[in-house]
């Protein structure tokens, strides 16, 4: 059982409007393991991270998570578990605070918002507690992304599948959210798979590297077919 | 004092028609006289008024005549299948299956408010007698097909509009039902305005045709209010009916049971 990996995926197909974008994919993340996910632009990491949180419907392929087919417990369930954070902020026009809240209302939720674990974990990414009352829609694309990586980590999952985290930030901003990550999976054993541009980046912060170019599905059009409705 | 009772109504003839229709001309009158190229499709509406109007007429004068429920239910289908086509039409987007799933909502709320009304509320025997059930099914259609219409074009406008909001909060554990609640209650919300605004302003500002045709075809001015008030409520017990039907048979469609957010199958109407 010490084995087991906390996601484990196998031989996954993943498509977007009717076109196969990638096949034969298998995947494991253990408790605590960080897991870069690379591939040229447009080649379906989105597509793939939206599929593995159940957001659309894999191709083919099983995963597994914690041994058990993921969403035989319910698909709220899962995704408290494994939470996806898209790489453009989506946040509701409403406070910051009411933001990160907001997951404290569903019925899955098994604790109830504490206003100082938020302030403390808003803290962790560099914004101080002002940033509690302002509309979260009026700040800028950097913070909107930090705001939403804060309110991930919130409600405590086993695994989060970060779609290019860093994306909007600057050096300095990325630098903190990468020391965060690195802190937060030591210390309580959270996994991530990320989504990353930057090989470097990649080789920094994470364990390993799952590359994609050798399960992409040959392309009947353009190169650049990319994934429809997902913002670049 | 004139008993109202009494007053008979005017009949019509085809010269005071022709006189109306001489109205009509002002309105061509203005139309060139300040350039507006509007006496063509003037022309056209007003024909289309008078043909339109008179075979409603024929048809509704022998549907009454016979009395038959067979007949009824042709005028009935009829009347039916152009809300439908108005109702989905109307909004900006679209899904495949939008027009059965608005007929469906158009039948059961107007159908079931009207049937009750005539059977329950103002007793009528035979309960499909066409004088009163065609005129209020017309009522309460015309109103429901306004309101599944402006539900259906701000629920899609919203799903599409909201998307990464909905799906991010799917993706942090919301069911669909607690992702789409804002959604689908601005829906209802948006069916039900004109509805609640025309309650308010009832009597005040504007006097209901059908009241108005009931004093004029000589009915006592206190019974026409009484009629008048049974409508609105069986206008807005329609509305709301159809509101909540067509917001919760998007919702179906629009959600799946993994509790995913079906955009693509939203499109824009072309035409």
């Amino acid at each position: 059982m010490a084995d087991m990996p906390l996601l484990d995926a196998r031989d996954l197909s993943a498509s977007a409007a009717g076109v196969t974008l990638i096949t034969g994919l298998d995947l494991q993340v253990a408790t605590g393991e960080l897991v870069a996910l690379t591939g040229p632009s447009g080649c379906g990491k989105t597509t793939l991270l939206r599929a593995l949180a159940g957001l659309i419907d894999l191709a083919g392929g099983e995963v597994y998570f914690r041994g058990a087919a993921r969403g035989a417990a319910g698909w709220p369930r899962f995704r408290r578990q494994v939470v996806l954070v898209q790489q453009k902020p989506a946040l509701l026009d409403d406070s910051v605070e009411a933001n990160l809240r907001r997951p404290f209302e569903y019925g899955v939720a098994e604790q109830s918002f504490s206003k100082e674990a938020a302030v403390e974990t808003l803290g962790n990414f560099g914004l101080t507690s002002s940033f509690m009352a302002q509309n979260a829609r009026a700040l800028s694309v950097g913070e909107q992304q930090r705001v939403c990586l804060a309110r991930a980590l919130l409600i405590q999952p086993a695994m989060l599948l970060l779609d290019e985290p860093t994306s909007a930030l600057d050096s300095r901003a990325r630098d903190m959210v990468e020391a965060l990550l690195g802190r937060v999976t030591r210390e309580h054993g959270l996994a991530a798979l990320v989504v990353l541009h930057d090989e470097h980046q990649a080789q920094r912060l994470c364990q390993r590297t799952v590359d994609l170019r050798p399960h992409l599905a040959p392309r009947p059009h353009t190169a650049d077919a990319a994934t429809p409705g997902v913002a670049r | 004092m004139n008993d109202p009772s009494s007053v008979e109504l005017i009949q019509l003839d085809t010269a005071r028609l022709a006189l109306a229709a001489g109205m009509v001309t002002v309105a061509g009158a203005v139309s060139m006289a300040l350039r507006l190229k509007l006496e063509r499709q003037l022309a056209i509406g007003a024909v289309r008024t008078v043909v339109q109007l008179l075979l409603l007429g024929l048809v509704l004068r022998h549907v009454f005549e016979l009395q038959s429920v067979y007949a009824i239910a042709a005028v009935i289908a009829i009347m039916i299948a152009a809300a439908t086509r108005a109702a989905v039409t109307r909004p900006k987007r679209t899904f495949r299956g939008a027009a059965w799933r608005a007929g469906a909502t158009l039948v059961l709320s107007g159908i079931l408010t009207t049937v009750f009304v005539t059977t329950v509320v103002v007793g009528v025997r035979p309960w499909y007698q066409p004088q009163y059930l065609i005129p209020l099914l017309g009522m309460v259609l015309g109103n429901a097909l306004t309101a599944t219409a402006l539900c259906l074009d701000a629920l899609l406008e919203s799903l599409s509009e909201n998307r990464a909001e909905i799906e991010m909060e799917l993706a942090h554990g919301a069911t669909r039902w607690e992702a789409a609640r804002a959604s689908l209650a601005a829906a209802v919300h948006r069916g039900m305005i004109p509805i609640i605004n025309a309650m308010m302003v009832v009597g005040i500002v504007s006097l209901p045709g059908m009241m108005t045709g009931q004093i004029l075809a000589g009915a006592d001015p206190f019974e026409a209010v009484k009629y008048q008030i049974v409508v609105m409520f069986m206008l807005a017990a329609g509305v709301s009916a159809a509101c909540i039907m067509m917001v919760w048979l998007v919702y179906r469609h629009m959600f799946t049971d993994n509790h995913q957010l079906r955009c693509d199958a939203i499109a824009k109407r072309t035409t």
